[in-house]
């Protein structure tokens, strides 16, 4: 008997995995038809310019991305009714792609979202974070185009004390990795404790306050409002235990080739969310 | 309505449950039982029946965990920030405790022949005198049933446990049973309410609400996380394997994650070591160079010392929380 329900519990999990494998599929689909759709529509209606655009486009689909204006993005943060100020971006699959990854933080930027973090669980954004530094810059050259001057973002490049700050104006960008997590955690408390054995002060000291003004440096980055989890892995996988008290998680099913209105998408069912802080 | 549930599953229900434990299954669930209000407001009854209603879908998941092979169970209660709340719904939902932990009482004979042990988690001083003695009377009575476990966070919220855990590990250092160097991620672990379980596998949190409000922060970190729609009070046996097969599908992935960090905190632990090691060498040999093989005996026997100072510190935070449960359980106790 248990080898029956063995063998239907795997039917049941390979068909699941097609199901999700279908699903992601068919959504990463659905926006090239309508793209393609729209593409097909705008050549009809503008028929003298129809070769010039048409190659024009291309180079967009080339690239797997939609050319979105500085306007429109202004528009759509205005249309959401509460933006949050920090979002965490987490990618929870493997073989990051910077590109993407810092197309989503120049979105985020345009949008006015003054902090972006970005993680991932094997620390390699951390590890190569200038590559992702220099994408950063690309994209928002090519997304932004001439406005891009006007943008800028802050690096804050965290680990050792050095901090390598690129600065731009509103957006501190911070790349985090599993070492700030718990150890972070773990360090502060080392450093309470030394401050109790050296008669500094005394355990009865130590309170929610303190710990947390403790862990949030002297930079004083707010807790993220909002963490768009990208990849099928349902888990915080460490990012940042104490941070995300209150932290709305919304899946996108993957960072690779991540479109514009995926990511709005996720930011308007974020504005609905209501918190009702413990009441 | 008792805290346990007699009755079998239905045919196709086993059924189920027998295709599910065909796969890797959780064994530790934590639930954020949310939804009750809503389901109130939905039915038109008045909040304390949400309430009183949610507590009874409470004790049929537990048989549905047990059924399912689940022998941990862990909930959200009431969290800190909920003495938030009107005075009316915060008294009314500490009747409701006192009426539960009460029936629990009673009910001494069943829970142990189901070998039920409860435990509470959280800051029982921020409650009313008499809820926590019964509180205490309960974790008491039920400390050595060893077949099932559930934890009920009440007056609970994670920043305050690792706060809580902090200051447990800065009063050993005050206490000169520990040193600020041993105070390790394994340590907090050890520290915090929930020292004697795993940690939860699966955190499922009810009626659509997509954050974690302060539950487990510390405990969840590599967990599989759910989200499900269904107010509490409506949660059937269908939405709980609806998670395990969740659960199921991340398994493979979550391992991985948590082997990667695994490896990553012993070599924390290894190099914090043969930091204080090189510091204790430096100040004991005026600076002459030691050789490899002292140097390796050193961190052998830091290490072994270290394990020692740890051991006999948990031992006494132990014996701390032991004596405030007995204490305020016994019958003379005069809080």
């Amino acid at each position: 008997m248990a080898l029956v329900y063995e063998l239907v519990w795997r039917v049941l999990h390979v068909l699941l995995q097609l199901q999700r494998a279908a699903v992601s599929w068919f959504q990463a689909r659905a926006w090239k038809r309508t793209w393609l759709l729209w593409r097909r529509a705008a050549a009809a209606v503008l028929l003298p310019l129809a070769l010039g655009f048409a190659n024009q486009k291309k180079l967009g689909t080339a690239a797997g991305k939609r050319p979105i204006r500085r306007c429109r993005v202004l528009t759509d943060g205005k249309a959401l009714e509460k933006l949050p100020l920090h979002v965490g971006l987490l990618v929870a699959e493997e073989e990051a792609q910077y590109t993407d990854i810092a197309n989503v933080v120049v979105w985020c930027m345009a949008l006015g979202i003054s902090y972006v973090s970005v993680y991932d669980n094997e620390g390699v954004f951390r590890r190569n974070s200038s590559r992702l530094t220099e994408e950063i810059i690309k994209q928002q050259k090519e997304l932004l185009g001439s406005e891009s001057c006007k943008y800028s973002a802050e690096f804050l490049n965290n680990g050792t004390d050095a901090q390598e700050k690129v600065s731009w104006c509103q957006t501190v960008v911070k790349v985090w990795s599993p070492d700030d997590g718990k150890l972070g955690i773990v360090r502060a408390a080392q450093q309470l404790c030394k401050a109790v054995e050296q008669k500094e002060s005394t355990s009865k000291d130590i309170t929610v306050s303190v710990l947390d003004s403790l862990l949030r440096e002297s930079k004083n980055i707010p807790d993220p409002e909002l963490v768009l989890k990208f990849g099928p892995v349902e888990s915080t996988l460490g990012f940042l235990p104490w941070h995300i008290r209150l932290t709305e998680f919304i899946s996108l099913p993957s960072h690779k080739d991540v479109s514009y209105d995926d990511f709005l998408c996720a930011l308007r069912r974020y504005s609905t969310c209501e918190q009702r802080l413990g009441k | 309505m008792s805290w346990i549930r007699e009755g079998e599953l239905s045919f196709l229900e086993r059924l189920s449950a027998n295709i599910l434990k065909a796969g890797p299954m959780p064994r530790h669930v934590a639930f954020i039982m949310d939804g009750n209000r809503r389901y109130a407001r939905k039915r038109h009854v008045e909040r304390k029946e949400g309430h009183t209603q949610g507590f009874d879908k409470l004790a049929e998941t537990l048989r549905w965990c047990l059924n399912l092979g689940i022998h941990e169970v862990t909930v959200y209660a009431f969290s800190i920030e909920n003495f938030k709340r009107s005075k009316e719904e915060v008294d009314g939902l500490m009747e409701l405790a006192k009426e539960k932990f009460l029936r629990l009482l009673e009910e001494q004979a069943k829970l142990e022949e189901h070998g039920v042990c409860i435990r509470v988690l959280g800051d029982l001083t921020l409650l009313p005198e008499d809820l926590q003695r019964l509180i205490a009377k309960s974790v008491v009575s039920t400390k050595t049933h060893n077949r099932c476990f559930l934890n009920v966070c009440f007056a609970y919220t994670s920043r305050y446990e690792i706060t809580n855990a902090v200051r447990e590990m800065a009063w050993g250092a005050e206490q000169g049973l520990i040193k600020s160097s041993d105070v390790s991620e394994a340590l907090l672990s050890q520290c915090l309410y929930t020292n004697s379980s795993p940690n939860p596998d699966l955190l499922i949190r009810t009626s659509g609400e997509v954050r974690l409000s302060d539950f487990l922060l510390w405990q969840t970190s590599h967990s599989c996380i759910v989200f499900q729609s269904v107010l509490w009070p409506e949660y059937s046996f269908w939405n709980l394997c609806e998670a395990v097969l969740q659960y199921q599908l991340n398994y493979r992935s979550i391992q991985k994650a948590r082997e990667l960090h695994r490896e990553a905190e012993a070599v924390q632990q290894l190099e914090s070591d043969r930091s204080c090691v090189a510091e204790l060498l430096h100040q004991g040999g005026n600076g002459k160079p030691v050789d490899a093989r002292s140097r390796h005996a050193a961190l052998l026997s830091y290490t072994a010392s270290r394990e020692e100072r740890v051991r006999r510190f948990l031992g006494a935070l132990q014996q701390k929380r032991d004596t405030f449960f007995e204490h305020l359980s016994s019958p003379t106790a005069v809080a």
